[in-house]
């Protein structure tokens, strides 16, 4: 567990023990009510991604705002089985589940909740239905394909649509619907190419749902995501849900594609020494912000920039004016790249609200990988 | 945190929910007693790094079985409490300590245990005076050395010198020593290991007899890590050598043939999507890409292609063939982020569960 010191609501944010992920209340709220804003007057709606934050209350908060289905995804059933717990009464593992001991415990957590699932072979679909009917429970299916993202799903086209005839003829299996997942920004992507090929994917899902509906199945859900293809999804007639993750805290690496939301979530740190001027070293590393997929950037000091993440440090690069700036014991604030990674190495967000401690949040699905 | 899976002793891997922390027990003892053999006999011992397994238990293990100084290095507070009140007698937090509430927490564990710290300016001695010398306590304090990763230390002997002598005039702290980290490249070839560990780690005895030099006695030199377990404790004067990773062990260190590759990730295929390619259930949360992707264990012609936060996915080359279900082991090609990520580490011995530990001081970033 993280062991923080757990200093009192009231607390000034930048006297908190460190490293901290520190939360501003009403910027998440603002990205909250921005985003669901969105699908307030379509017909599709939003399904939040929990995965992103693991934290029952911000995605009880997103449930509250509106412009949602009334449910949530998940990557894992370790995040299915946490979130049931929390009240959650729709819940989608937006993920493929195989072996025999876990099914039995989608099926058991199907008795206590309605749960969605991604299926995206025959056998699957054969295993899930044996176990559902034995548990007595009924699953709602959604038959995955592969809409460009090269992962798990079927091949598009007459694969998909007799795996969502045996899906539909199976008992304790409901078929739903459709779900695919289309890729997302890359850093060095151009948002004007990366519009025109997120619409190519999506047409994908929408042709593979007509060829069902024509092979006579009843498709009601057509789900994508994610939150980066908002914008062409609510265009686009027949989507019905779009699943969206890191929207309420944003992080560097969808800044540029999402500009009207702002990072909610960042991560403060302590400076523990000045070695020399022009730099400055960090109490947080990369076991602190996980920059598997791209570094932290620190905010709010110009002529400085976070070069490299060793596990336990961070080293800030201090040119001109800022030479002698960040001396041992000042803080300093870092925007994660990828939210995901970075929310998966703590165990609280630091709550605050005008720049003073509401509370520590726990992250109750953090580790539930399996 | 995770309490929800525990799999009780005797259960085969096969049965094991993935993905899964792992390590083979077999392994971890054999790493262990190559520790154990190598500082049999001589001056300087290992001090173990916490920050690698996070768990009171490896570390007694290490202990109890050879080799050790009888107590462990810490990367931070946090982590030095879940060592502490683990039991380990002797902690040294290999970095700088300046945060008052922090410092404060520091000499609150050395009225249990023996307490180091590294130190590398004069203001932050003073600081920690201060605050051991207002609850009773004594910090032993050692000197850092920047001997090439350009982070944390002094920078000259001089520096280092002046640094000692200050800190040996206050009262509550106790000039212990000093000590130089590092890193190299693959160095497969011990001669060269040899060179390259007398070229780094000669600042640190350089500033140790400049110190010497000054009338100010030490009883540590603290230096050395995995790469240099075996060379560097043939310098003399090198007292304790810090080194974790060679537990679990990691690619980075593939050259190292004597340590055994012990901590893998445990991951299941959940599907085929088309020839050639599968998909395993542990991406980037579970194993980490800090250092590049981790290595398919033992099973030949597949290989990781890419990771995304919660997937692997697998390349197969003609006649290697994955099916839904089947499990694949990760080597990670750096093993503490790997482990940072986790809550327990199921032991196996010969392909059954033999332990289960919780690993205590996950997320200890405080």
């Amino acid at each position: 567990m993280e062991r923080p010191i757990f200093q009192p609501v009231g607390t000034p944010v930048e006297e908190l023990d460190t490293p901290a992920l520190v939360i501003d209340l009403d910027v998440m709220d603002r990205n909250i009510r921005t985003f669901q804003g969105y699908f307030a007057a379509t017909t599709v709606k939003a399904r939040p991604v929990v995965t992103s934050h693991l934290c029952p209350q911000i995605a009880h908060r997103q449930l509250d705002a509106g412009g949602t289905v009334g449910g949530i995804a998940v990557t894992t059933l370790g995040e299915a089985e946490v979130f049931a717990n929390s009240g959650f009464s729709d819940i989608l593992l937006a993920n493929q589940v195989v072996t025999v001991s876990k099914i039995r415990r989608l099926c058991a957590l199907a008795g206590q909740t309605s749960i969605g699932i991604a299926v995206d072979s025959p056998n699957n679909a054969q295993q899930l239905s044996s176990s559902a009917v034995a548990a007595g429970v009924e699953l709602r299916v959604l038959v995955e394909i592969d809409a460009g993202m090269g992962r798990c799903g079927i091949s598009p086209g007459i694969e998909a649509v007799a795996l969502a005839q045996r899906v539909d003829g199976l008992p304790g299996l409901k078929l739903e619907g459709i779900m695919g997942s289309v890729p997302g920004p890359k850093g060095d992507d151009d948002p004007v190419q990366h519009e025109a090929k997120t619409k190519t994917n999506l047409q994908i899902v929408l042709d593979n749902k007509e060829a069902m509906e024509q092979a006579g199945l009843s498709i009601e859900v057509v789900s994508v995501g994610g939150a980066h293809c908002y914008a062409q999804a609510i265009k686009m007639p027949g989507v019905t849900e779009v699943r969206a993750g890191r929207y309420p805290l944003m992080d560097h690496r969808l800044k540029s594609f999402l500009p009207e939301l702002n990072p909610a979530a960042k991560i403060l740190a302590s400076v523990i020494s000045h070695p020399i001027d022009g730099m400055a070293v960090l109490d947080a590393g990369h076991k602190s912000t996980a920059p598997d997929q791209g570094r932290p950037v620190l905010e709010g000091i110009e002529g400085g920039n976070a070069t490299r993440f060793s596990a336990e440090h961070g080293i800030v690069e201090l040119e001109g004016e800022a030479q002698n700036k960040l001396k041992a014991g000042d803080k300093a604030w870092l925007v994660p790249y990828e939210l995901g990674a970075a929310v998966n190495q703590y165990d609280y967000f630091r709550a605050a609200k005008n720049g003073k401690l509401e509370g520590f949040w726990p992250i109750s699905a953090r580790g539930r990988l399996a | 945190m995770n309490e929800h899976y525990r799999p009780t002793p005797g259960t085969p891997m096969e049965d094991l929910d993935t993905p899964c922390l792992v390590i083979d027990m077999d392994d971890l003892d054999n790493n262990m007693d190559v520790i154990a053999e190598t500082y049999e006999g001589r001056t300087a011992k290992l001090r173990g790094h916490s920050k690698n397994h996070k768990t009171p238990a490896i570390a007694h293990r290490q202990i109890r079985r050879g080799g050790t100084v009888g107590g462990v290095c810490a990367a931070k507070v946090s982590e030095a409490e879940v060592m502490v009140h683990g039991g380990i007698p002797s902690v040294f937090i290999t970095s700088e300590i300046v945060e008052p509430m922090k410092i404060d927490r520091l000499c609150s564990l050395a009225d249990q245990a023996e307490m180091l710290v590294a130190c590398d300016q004069a203001a932050n001695a003073r600081d920690i005076s201060k605050a051991a010398t207002a609850r009773g306590v004594e910090v032993g304090v050692v000197i850092e050395l920047e001997t090439g990763l350009r982070r944390c230390g002094v920078r000259e002997i001089d520096q280092g010198v002046a640094l000692a002598k200050e800190i040996a005039s206050l009262p509550g702290v106790r000039f212990r020593g000093v000590m130089s980290h590092q890193v190299i490249g693959d160095m497969p070839d011990r001669e060269d290991r040899v060179v390259e560990a007398n070229r780094t780690i000669k600042g640190v005895i350089d500033l140790k007899d400049a110190i010497e030099g000054e009338g100010i006695p030490m009883d540590i030199v603290s230096t050395g890590e995995t790469w240099s377990y075996d060379v560097a404790a043939e310098i003399p004067g090198v007292t304790e050598i810090q080194g974790g990773s060679y537990l679990m062990m990691e690619t980075h260190y593939s050259y190292m043939t004597e340590f055994h590759y012990a901590g893998k990730i445990l991951t299941t295929i959940i599907s085929t999507p088309r020839p050639g390619v599968a998909i395993g259930d542990a991406g980037v949360r579970a194993v980490s890409s800090l250092s590049g992707m981790p290595t398919v264990f033992d099973r030949p012609g597949v290989s990781v292609e890419s990771m995304d936060s919660d997937h692997a996915v697998f390349k197969l080359e003609s006649g290697a063939s994955l099916k839904v279900g089947d499990q694949v082991l990760l080597i990670p090609a750096q093993q503490d982020a790997m482990v940072s990520r986790w809550d327990r580490f199921v032991g196996l011995r010969k392909g059954k569960v033999e332990v289960v530990w919780d690993i205590l001081a996950r997320g200890c970033h405080n």
